[in-house]
């Protein structure tokens, strides 16, 4: 039983009171511009545009529609719906982000100049989307672009590969690896910091291999970094839009088009609030499927 | 003491502000995309009405995308960034139908304004708007030294057109006939327009817009299966490229033809070298003017509505003068054009003067279309498929 004048955790009731004023003000701003938006957006992704309770109608009749899965690209080509051009995002660009980040951290970590070299691959995330959106535009462009330069070398016929619906949302996948990439190399570089050196030596006195040592020391010791960097890449794919709406607006022929671009046609094309919340709805549990279980295991492992 | 003096001091600030022409200085603000040369020709209009009236006007900058976002979230909440908002003719007749567009019934002349010109922002008999300067579509840009130093003549008939872009093709240095332009879309929405003029005619154009026939109608499909999808299939359309630098390119040489708005005029290094012609058989010219609109949440309602009604107006001689813009107020006098916006006007001459198609559409179709466009360019064989989307999108 608590002693009078202490709270259950021992604290007293003074550093209680205080403890709940300092809370409060973020917790009403919480609950303002979050907690209510969110239920709300849900709310609305029940109604209908009149207002009327429609349950899962709405849901049947977005999610059906060829804008978010067009079935007929398996037999045609791009494209196939924003869904699936979400998942084909997360299936390239989430194993590469993970695997690039770490070799360049690794590769960079003992090279003379690495962290000047780090430096320059941040620019990248430093970019502002929307200007990394428009350089995309021009890296791929036909005429002046760096990259069909570069494929020409091989024979390859220059296009521009924003404006061919077989290789736009690749084109956009690769821009958003130079824009993204850069976050998981700085996590990794300052997750192998945090490896005793003294590991690596012994390893080395016991006559282990680069390749072993990579993959039975330093690959297991960074799993929290590497759970941190899939679930904020599976979460920066998931909400793409910027760079999509800048380079191509989801085209050609909805050939990149993506959930959140979808959102945003909803919301603000078409002026439908509900179909919108529809979407952003499913964005938010598919989101809280993937982070929760995530977050779960790492606080396990630092438990 | 200290007390005092804070005290006396508020009470001065107060009352000083409550003078007559402090606190009740007006300030208009007025918003449009306009940027670097387009702002430079505009803000003239916008000091002759401070000169006017007295009233100050602060001018800013917001692209018409960037407005469809902001400006419904804003009407929710009452309040509006603006008192005077170009904008999108589709979109102040929407919002004005919900009650967020200041009534401008009675401060403008209907006769005054080429026929037709506030049709989009009028409701019933109310009107919602006001209708400023236009840019015509006319057809495809040349150069005229570029045609006489290869012996090049503009086509009288679809043959002379095709034959013409073949023989584009096959001058040393160019890499397609014509530059496809592309921003998000809208410079092939522009040139399928002009085919569907010139070949479908204007009442089809209507009827699109208008919704009463099908993008798949045979008199429709015909138009994109049997002119357009054979030009690019055979080449003579370059990929679509952004349209500054598709402008540049096609300058520089590279491509000989251009489809752009009156407005390329104002682009070019010399547009004494330009030279422009309509698609053989051209029945309809797109005619696109800028329309404007004062918000129901504006401070100053009826500063707001003469404003409106100066751009609409004089605002317009001031502008037609820095070229690239044809007056949609019929009292603007010829003379003060410049000469290459007298041709353009030439060519208005026996067709009929469209609205701009996905404009007036507006909604999600147009970025539909503009997006259906840029993959039939690259994919001419999806015509179909193209044209079942467009429909669809439109029911």
């Amino acid at each position: 039983m608590p002693v009078s004048g202490t709270c259950p955790g021992g604290d007293s009731v003074g550093q209680t009171r205080g403890r709940i004023f300092f809370f409060l003000p973020a917790l009403i701003l919480l609950a303002a511009f979050v907690v209510y938006p969110v239920i709300n957006t849900v709310w609305l992704s029940f109604q209908t545009p009149e207002g009327e309770f429609s349950f899962l109608k709405n849901y049947a009749e977005i999610l059906s529609e060829p804008e978010l899965v067009d079935l007929r690209g398996f037999k045609r080509g791009f494209p196939y719906g924003a869904l699936i051009h979400n998942i084909m995002w997360i299936v390239i660009h989430l194993p590469l982000t993970v695997m690039l980040g770490l070799i360049l951290a690794v590769i960079l970590r003992d090279v003379k100049g690495g962290a000047v070299i780090k430096s320059i691959i941040f620019l990248g995330m430093v970019t502002p989307m929307v200007v990394g959106g428009i350089i995309l535009r021009f890296l791929f462009d036909g005429s002046v672009g760096i990259l069909p330069s570069f494929l020409n070398l091989f024979g390859i016929t220059r296009r521009t590969l924003t404006a061919h619906p077989d290789t736009a949302l690749f084109a956009l996948i690769l821009g958003s690896l130079w824009l993204w990439t850069p976050f998981s190399m700085v996590l990794y570089s300052a997750g192998l910091e945090t490896i005793p050196e003294y590991v690596y030596e012994a390893a080395v006195i016991d006559g282990a291999s680069p390749l072993r040592i990579f993959f039975l020391i330093t690959v297991p010791l960074l799993r929290p970094v590497t759970g941190v960097v899939i679930t904020m890449t599976f979460l920066w794919v998931l909400k793409i839009f910027d760079i999509v709406y800048v380079a191509t607006m989801g085209g050609p022929g909805g050939a990149s088009n993506v959930l959140a671009l979808q959102m945003y046609m909803y919301a603000f094309r078409q002026f439908n609030a509900n179909a919108a919340a529809v979407v952003a709805t499913f964005l938010m549990i598919v989101a809280l499927i993937v982070s929760i279980p995530t977050f779960r295991a790492l606080r396990g492992d630092e438990a | 003491m200290r007390r005092k003096i804070l005290i006396v001091f508020l009470v001065a600030l107060v009352a000083i502000c409550s003078l007559p022409g402090v606190a009740a200085e007006k300030k208009l603000t007025v918003i449009s995309g306009w940027s670097g040369p387009e702002m430079d020709a505009f803000m003239p209009v916008l000091e002759a009405f401070e000169k006017e009236t007295g009233i100050d006007v602060d001018y800013q900058i917001y692209r018409a995308e960037d407005l469809a976002v902001l400006l419904p979230a804003q009407f929710d909440a009452k309040t509006a960034p603006a008192d005077v908002i170009f904008m999108w003719a589709w979109f102040i007749a929407k919002h004005a139908e919900d009650g967020h567009v200041l009534d401008m019934t009675g401060y403008l002349n209907e006769a005054d304004f080429i026929p037709g010109a506030l049709d989009p922002v009028k409701s019933g008999d109310k009107l919602y708007g006001g209708v400023y300067t236009g840019k015509v579509k006319p057809g495809f840009w040349y150069r005229k030294s570029f045609f006489e130093k290869h012996g090049l003549e503009a086509p009288k008939t679809w043959t002379e057109f095709t034959a013409l872009c073949s023989k584009i093709q096959r001058i040393s240095g160019i890499k397609a006939a014509i530059a496809s332009g592309n921003g998000v879309g809208w410079p092939l929405s522009d040139i399928t327009e002009h085919f569907i003029a010139s070949y479908a005619g204007p009442d089809i154009t209507h009827a699109l817009i208008d919704k009463k026939i099908s993008w798949q109608d045979p008199v429709v499909a015909s138009v994109f299966k049997d002119k357009l999808v054979p030009l690019l299939k055979a080449g003579y359309f370059s990929e679509p490229i952004e349209w500054t630098m598709a402008a540049d390119l096609w300058w520089g040489g590279e491509y000989g033809l251009f489809f752009m708005g009156s407005w390329i005029t104002g682009m070019v290094e010399d547009p004494d070298d330009l030279g422009v012609f309509s698609l053989p058989d051209c029945k309809g010219i797109v005619f696109a003017p800028d329309y404007a609109f004062a918000p129901a949440y504006t401070k100053y309602p009826e500063e707001a509505k003469r404003l409106l009604a100066f751009l609409s107006t004089k605002g317009q001689e001031i502008q037609v003068t820095a070229g690239g813009h044809i007056s949609t107020y019929a009292k603007v006098p010829l003379s003060v054009y410049p000469a290459v916006d007298r041709e353009v006007a030439a060519l208005l001459e026996g067709v009929v003067a469209l609205p701009d198609l996905d404009d007036t559409i507006g909604g999600e179709w147009q970025p539909a279309f503009w997006d259906q466009l840029k993959l039939l360019w690259v994919s001419p064989g999806r015509v179909d498929e193209v044209l079942e989307t467009l429909q669809r999108k439109a029911e």
